[in-house]
């Protein structure tokens, strides 16, 4: 008996390490389509953020022929792209990916995707970069906790190290840059903004603050003026206020128009092409003709048609309107290609929330 | 395939030692599969408890006790990080943490971050899957954890010191003094435990970084035999915790959260008569956390609840047959934070019960519970079961039940997003367990099934504005497996115990399997004992799990299978000291609980366990 015993516990813990093998480690876990031979010159990346503190954000890539490829950052540079990409810029060959919460700037050639450097010092929650001469300037919300240290920090192109910071009141979020000039929008960070700040390059300054209406978000300039959407502030801060589209005067910093939104009616981004403004709100996308700056009584389409759940990112390009979905941010989301007149094109899946869509030499 | 074959094992695996059991002559010491001893439960449905001992050879947490010795399944922002179960496919809120059988669950979260909790602080803890709100109130969904502070009399004057050290710093101390007369037992307990955890992440060249924690816990139990139909007892745990979050990417700002926990309670019980006897609770807990979003920075968010809570149970046993019970239950919050206003809410409750031998084989019970809360709609609760015992070798277990979860502080208080008008999620429940037992060995197989319904989740509006609403109906069913077994051949001693879960946990609007809950999880130890000497292995397998809610494959966390290897040797007589050996990880398995949070590969640790 106590032969049969000891067999038996022997088989007992020969089944028992047999688990080791009941992994799926070696499952068949779908692999992104080979990208083009790290070739990305010809089309759109789309930015997927992915989830805050998940380090799963991505690049998806859209070439000329309607092929989509996934994780294209990854896929080149064996790394992940990190926590939270919040938004890209183009200059010269290279590509600047802002990733938020990792508080990096990761650089790549914007053709072959290959990693050239990572910034990482004097960073703090950057949210958006534009590039002027040999600088790059990245919006920073700074510490959540402090209203003051907010800030654009100055990147040298050349070093990839961040060479100073120019302070600027709280919530410093999309950029733009005309004749000289950085515009800072004010979204509001941490908190809620209502300004444009106004940055001379040459002097490194501040130089103005135009009062615009609370979380100023879209920015657009074409023929002299600066277009601002405020969202304003929304029904949960429970101090509703209402949004607005301004039109300034970049000559004098002065608003010369503005459309007030009816109350509870919050309107997000800006878009511009064709002497036409593009904006949304919620789902549901709205064009102003310049020539006739008022707004419009419906929506150019209404992307729920399509089965959009959540509208989380859009751009105008070359006779389209690319939406992102970003459904209930935990699933993979999707983007809807429109033309012009709101007639959908083409759709298709890409990764965990996408926010925003850069065009590569189209 | 590869799951079919695990379930194939288990089946063999269980087979085998019931069989392989039989022709033994020695007896199971300690069978720990038993009825349910709290008073407040009921007997239609199993519980584990996890003795002393296991708590010793396990790792101070809790998530690291159940992870390796219960079918839950934990996820774990990294090692000692933010650590929340899903109990039987259930949310994190729906698993209710009970201290001496109070809940202490954080009503601002609904939870228990089981990194929170020191095991060392107990002396025995009671597993119980399934539903049980009609004793427990608001929570108790997927299942509920009792950390137990046994009171012994008569055992005299003793002292135990516990320490360990282990690789990334990792310490524990843990004093624990006892002494107990006839009339007058008292116990206090003493803990630290801490760590570096700045562990490499297996197969990278990245260090765990900010992820370092201490905490101290103080345990305080005594009863007092007033007379013989009295006895008083007092109970009180402290808590004490900082945490920093490791970051997730290395130029991530750091963070940190402390956590301060008070408890109190004091016990009443008494026999009345003849046939009455009666249980008065009153207990005061406190919960309080600090979240700096910079580490460098001494701002903070924070969120503080008191809570009262007073229950009362009469017992009424007209013969050994039979029991009437009757109680009450009142629960009194009081909290605010930094999004919330401050808010009190007060929550009653009446219980009725039966329960039944109709005959030594068979039993009955019924218990209904009345909530009385306007604002929740006035519940009535109910749970009823068979137990059925033919033979010594088989027992049939069923019961049914209504369970409730309330909505959290944040789900009703967060300013400008919670809603007060949240309704409670609903679940029904039933459960068949079939219990097998021979002399050395038992078996048990539970299959169940739970509707919830108004779940309670966080939704995006078109605004991007996450709000808590009541949304989807969840069903979920499953089977659990559990194994103990026991073995002495001369001088040999060997243990085996096993549990295996199979959970599908489907939203029901999509058909789809919840985010972080996996089919499979398979946990075993096994160990040997030979004189002074013995030896553990403990091994779990967690199936995959999906981390986005279409269920898609790119997403999928891997499953894996950690396994850790003990061995210990008792020296001395009188005074016993058992100086062990510890390999975490054996396998270096490079392994994920939560998507990109790395755990540490192998490593090791040493501890000496006195008694005296």
């Amino acid at each position: 008996m106590k032969h049969f015993s000891f067999r038996h516990s022997v088989s007992f813990l020969a089944i028992v390490f047999s688990f080791i093998s009941c992994t799926s480690e070696d499952r068949e876990t779908p692999i992104d389509p080979p990208p083009l031979s790290g070739d990305y010159s010809n089309g759109v990346f789309i930015l997927n953020e992915g989830n805050f503190g998940s380090v799963n954000a991505s690049v998806s890539f859209l070439d000329e022929s309607d092929q989509v490829f996934g994780n294209i950052f990854s896929n080149v540079n064996s790394a992940n792209l990190g926590d939270t990409a919040q938004s890209m810029g183009f200059n010269g060959d290279n590509a600047y990916i802002v990733v938020n919460n990792s508080a990096t700037v990761e650089v790549v050639n914007r053709n072959t995707f290959d990693r050239i450097a990572t910034v990482t010092d004097m960073l703090v929650n950057p949210r958006y970069i534009v590039f002027s001469g040999n600088n790059g300037y990245i919006s920073n919300w700074g510490d959540p906790n402090n209203i003051n240290d907010d800030y654009i920090a100055v990147l040298n192109l050349e070093t990839n190290l961040v060479e100073s910071t120019i302070s600027v009141v709280e919530g410093p979020e999309r950029l733009l840059i005309n004749n000289g000039k950085l515009y800072v929008a004010h979204k509001g960070g941490f908190g809620y903004g209502n300004t444009i700040s106004v940055i001379d390059l040459e002097a490194q300054n501040v130089i103005e603050s135009i009062p615009v209406a609370d979380v100023p978000d879209g920015l657009v300039i074409t023929n002299g003026s600066l277009y601002v959407t405020c969202t304003g502030k929304l029904p949960f801060t429970q101090d509703e206020t209402i949004g607005g589209i301004f039109k300034i005067d970049t000559a004098d910093a002065t608003v010369e128009s503005s459309l007030m939104f009816p109350e509870g009616i919050h309107p997000n981004s800006l878009e511009y092409i064709n002497n036409t403004l593009y904006y949304t709100v919620e789902n549901a996308m709205f064009n102003i003709k310049i020539s006739n700056f008022q707004l419009p009584s419906a929506p150019l389409f209404e992307a729920s048609d399509n089965g959009l759940e959540i509208l989380y990112g859009f751009n105008v390009h070359n006779g389209n309107i690319y939406v992102a979905d970003a459904k209930d941010y935990i699933s993979n989301g999707e983007v809807f290609i429109y033309s012009l007149d709101g007639v959908l094109q083409n759709q298709f899946n890409v990764a965990i929330i996408p926010n925003s869509f850069y065009f590569n030499n189209l | 395939m590869k799951q079919i074959v695990c379930i194939l094992f288990i089946g063999v695996l269980s087979s085998y030692e019931i069989y392989a059991q039989k022709d033994s002559i020695t007896v199971l010491k300690e069978v720990q599969l038993k009825h349910i001893k709290i008073r407040d439960s009921i007997y239609t449905t199993n519980t584990v408890v996890l003795s002393d001992s296991v708590l010793r050879q396990n790792q101070a947490s809790l998530t690291n006790l159940l992870n390796f010795n219960s079918p839950i399944y934990f996820k774990e922002n990294g090692l000692g990080m933010v650590s929340s179960p899903s109990f039987r496919g259930t949310t994190a809120s729906q698993t209710a943490v009970l201290w001496n059988g109070i809940n202490i669950n954080s009503q601002t979260t609904g939870q228990t971050d089981f990194n929170t909790i020191n095991t060392r602080g107990f002396n025995k803890i009671e597993v119980r899957a399934g539903g049980s709100s009609v004793s427990t109130g608001s929570g108790a969904v997927g299942g509920t954890i009792n950390l137990v502070n046994e009171l012994h009399y008569d055992t005299g004057f003793n002292n135990e010191l516990f320490a360990n050290y282990g690789e990334f710093n990792t310490y524990g101390m843990d004093y624990r003094t006892e002494y107990a007369n006839k009339e007058f037992s008292i116990m206090i307990g003493l803990s630290r435990n801490g760590s570096d955890n700045d562990y490499p992440f297996p197969e990278t060249d990245i260090i765990n970084e900010n992820g370092q924690y201490y905490n101290s816990n103080f345990s305080f139990a005594s009863g007092y035999k007033l007379n013989k139909k009295n006895t008083i007892n007092i109970y009180a745990n402290v808590y004490d915790g900082r945490r920093n979050f490791s970051v997730p990417t290395p130029n991530a700002l750091r963070t940190k959260y402390t956590d301060f926990n008070t408890r109190a309670l004091v016990e009443w019980e008494s026999i009345i008569g003849k046939y009455v006897s009666s249980n008065l609770k009153l207990a005061s807990i406190t919960e309080e956390y600090n979240f700096f979003a910079n580490i460098d920075n001494d701002f903070f968010t924070f969120g503080r609840v008191n809570s009262f809570i007073v229950k009362y149970n009469l017992d009424y046993k007209p013969s050994n047959k039979v029991l009437l019970t009757a109680g009450t239950h009142y629960i009194h919050n009081n909290g605010r934070g930094s999004n919330i206003q401050s808010e009190t809410r007060n929550l009653t409750a009446v219980n009725v019960g039966i329960k039944h031998f109709v005959s030594d084989a068979f039993l009955y019970e019924v218990t209904l519970r009345q909530e009385t809360n306007e604002q929740f709609g006035n519940p009535l609760l109910y749970s009823a079961g068979i137990s059925y015992r033919p033979t010594s070798f088989y027992q049939l277990k069923l019961n049914t039940s209504k369970n409730f979860r309330i909505p959290t502080y944040n789900d009703l208080y967060w300013t400008g997003l919670g809603d007060p008008n949240l309704k409670p999620e609903t679940s029904y429940q039933g459960e068949i367990s079939h219990n097998f037992s021979i002399k050395n060995a038992s078996f048990a197989i539970t299959g169940y099934y739970n509707s919830v319904t108004d779940l309670l989740r966080y939704v995006p509006g078109t605004d991007g504005i996450f709000r808590p609403e009541n949304t989807n109906k969840v069903e979920i069913y499953g089977l659990e497996c559990l194994l103990n077994a026991e073995k002495n051949i001369n001088d040999h001693k060997f243990t085996a115990n096993a549990t295996y879960a199979y959970t599908v946990s489907e939203n029901q609007e999509t058909g789809r399997q919840l985010i972080y809950v996996p089919f499979h999880k398979f946990t075993t130890s096994v160990g040997y004992a030979y004189k002074k000497l013995s030896a553990y292995y403990q091994y779990i397998n967690n199936g995959e799990v999906f981390t986005t809610t279409d269920n898609a494959t790119n997403n999928i966390l891997d499953s894996y299978i950690v396994a850790n290897l003990g061995v210990d040797y008792t020296f001395g007589t009188s005074i016993s000291y058992k100086v062990g050996f510890q390999v975490l990880n054996l396998w270096n398995e490079a392994y994920e609980s939560v998507l990109n949070r790395p755990m540490p590969g192998r490593n090791f640790n040493t501890y000496v366990n006195l008694i005296f």
